[in-house]
């Protein structure tokens, strides 16, 4: 009797499992998000903590290049914005789950991002930063140099310096951390040997421990990146706007001239933040 | 306690030498701790910043405002009480089911319970999120609510669910709790149910009271009593639990953690500060469930 019921129990789990992806998989042709964010009066933006594209100033508000950014597209588009700050790891799973209708987070174009979501035209190419411990990594200058089973290499767990880690350091140790804080708290004390990150990053806290951490390479990036927005598929007319608002703002030069206050030198915006320096 | 039994003798109030050495040694670990600690890490401590975002004096309005740490604490706070609320509805229900006749009822109930019980918290709250709560919540209309309209800004809404324009976060986060943590408080009510002598089932019928009427009537007024006082230790949990819903964006304590130690860079101070705002949170309600306990038994007698 007793086996009987738990038997009951297995049949009903799957039924009911069934009917949520039956339910899941119910999804009609939609208009574009476009009409949606126009309707709604507000822009939904999906990004994440990260300095200096996105970070909190001492009152707790958002500030950083990508708030900019966003706050132009929706003031171009006459509607609000609102920011949905997000678990970096879980951002494009969101994006899908319709939580934002954009990513507006620093995020770099890759094939396999690219295979899940649609990317606009690039609207910035940060690149790949690196910043060594002294003390480890002295002596070390060239790029093969890092390439040895005795370095380790801390970083974002789940972001691109991890993978660019894994493809040019294949011979080095890496250990994956939930935020760049972390990561660099590693090499600081001695932990790690370096840390990848996107620029500017890396030169903020070299700047910050000059005693301590060191560019081996310095200002030359490791790699290109191009960050564009990202949109849900099957939506060319919000790939088409907010490719051309890129072009747009590229060509009068607001992107570069806002790029430039946020990444050029820290000096100009640290009064506003709670960063050590 | 058995009314003859002499009292027991009471526990020992002055400090010997024993307990001297004692509280030294847990001293001298501390300290030889902190010192590993410092020893280890290189680190510039920097509590001024990290604090910063618990309070912090507005310039404008002239008063102390409190900033992301805080405000985070009250939607833990809110997150766990509403949660809370209803995951005992759930409870109630699904415990009442787990021990009633109808036979669809009682494998419903046992099905949920199994089937939360038995997965990791964190993949129920992925799979809740990604897939439930983005098909249920357009469906009910909760995506398209106005939140400047009179019903959501205004000073009770903020005070009972927080900000308005994150109030499709906050319910994600509250239901998700909620769902999870019912399992739980369905075993607790269950418990208390059965812990109901059978006898008094029987007596209810003998005196022709339908079954509702038993339990709604003699059933239940006993049974919580004996509920009260592992309920009020789920909720402790639950607050310490509504941490894993971070991982889902809910902007709780946990998430706004992290957003002032990716800022600040001061990871450890962050965590130290946010720890022990947990501390203090649950150990005020352990203290003031322990107090409302010993009332309760002191009424009783």
């Amino acid at each position: 009797m007793k086996l009987k019921n738990i038997f009951r129990g297995f049949l009903i789990a799957p039924v009911i499992a069934l009917l949520g992806v039956g339910f899941s998989s119910v999804q009609a042709q939609e208009e574009s998000v476009l009409v949606e964010i126009q309707k709604r009066g507000v822009l939904k933006v999906g990004m994440s903590t990260f300095v200096p594209w996105a970070m909190r100033d001492k009152e707790g508000n958002l500030i950083g290049f990508e708030i900019d950014v966003a706050t132009r597209v929706a003031e171009d588009m006459g509607v609000e914005v609102e920011f949905v700050p997000t678990q970096w790891s879980g951002i494009i799973p969101a994006l899908l789950a319709k939580k934002f209708d954009i990513i507006i987070g620093g995020m770099s174009i890759t094939p396999q991002r690219n295979l899940t979501v649609n990317f606009t035209r690039a609207y910035a190419n940060s690149g790949q930063q690196m910043a060594a411990n002294i003390e480890l990594a002295g002596d070390k200058s060239t790029l093969e140099d890092f390439n040895s089973p005795d370095v380790t290499i801390s970083c974002r767990r789940g972001a691109t310096p991890c993978t660019i880690a894994q493809k040019m350091f294949p011979k080095a140790e890496i250990r994956r951390f939930d935020d760049d804080a972390q990561a660099f708290q590693e090499v600081v004390n001695g932990n790690a040997t370096a840390t990848i990150s996107s620029a500017p990053k890396p030169r903020f806290w070299t700047d910050a421990n000059p005693d301590k951490v060191f560019l081996p390479f310095e200002d030359q990036n490791l790699t290109r990146g191009n960050e564009a927005f990202a949109l849900r598929k099957g939506d060319p007319d919000a790939l088409n706007y907010f490719s051309n608002w890129i072009l747009l703002r590229q060509d009068d030069g607001w992107l570069k001239e806002t790029h430039d206050f946020w990444f050029k030198n820290q000096s100009a915006w640290i009064d506003m933040v709670s960063i050590d320096q | 306690m058995d009314r003859n039994s002499p009292p027991p003798p009471l526990p020992r109030r002055r400090v010997t030498l024993v307990d001297l050495v004692l509280i030294g040694l847990v001293i001298g670990m501390i300290v030889y701790a902190v010192y590993r600690v410092n020893d280890v890490l290189v680190y510039h401590w920097n509590w001024e910043r990290v604090l910063s975002f618990i309070i912090r004096f507005d310039e404008e309005s002239g008063r102390w405002v409190a900033n992301l740490l805080l405000q985070g604490m009250f939607t833990t706070l809110r997150l766990a009480v509403w949660a809370t609320i209803l995951a005992t509805i759930i409870g109630v229900i699904m415990g009442y089911w787990r021990r009633c006749n109808n036979l669809t009822l009682r494998i419903i109930s046992r099905t949920y319970v199994e089937l939360i019980r038995n997965i990791p918290p964190i993949v129920f709250i992925f799979i809740f999120y990604f897939f439930i709560s983005s098909q249920i919540f357009p469906l009910i209309g909760l995506s398209s609510l106005r939140y400047d309209s009179p019903y959501m800004d205004n000073d009770l809404f903020r005070f009972m669910f927080g900000n308005p324009r994150l109030f499709e976060n906050f319910i994600a986060g509250m239901i998700c709790l909620a769902v999870f943590e019912g399992a739980y408080i369905t075993e607790i009510v269950r418990a208390g149910i059965q812990s109901i002598g059978k006898g008094q089932w029987e007596a209810g019928r003998a005196i022709g009271l339908s079954h509702f009427n038993i339990l709604r009537d003699i059933i239940l007024p006993q049974a919580i009593r004996k509920i009260l006082p592992p309920l009020a230790g789920q909720f402790i949990t639950l607050i310490k639990d509504s941490a894993m819903v971070s991982l889902i964006s809910i902007q709780e304590l946990t998430f706004l953690a992290n957003e002032v130690a990716a800022t600040t860079t001061k990871v450890f101070e962050t965590w130290i500060l946010v720890g022990a705002m947990y501390f203090v949170l649950c150990y005020f309600f352990a203290y003031v469930f322990a107090k409302l306990e010993q009332r309760g038994a002191r009424a009783n007698r």
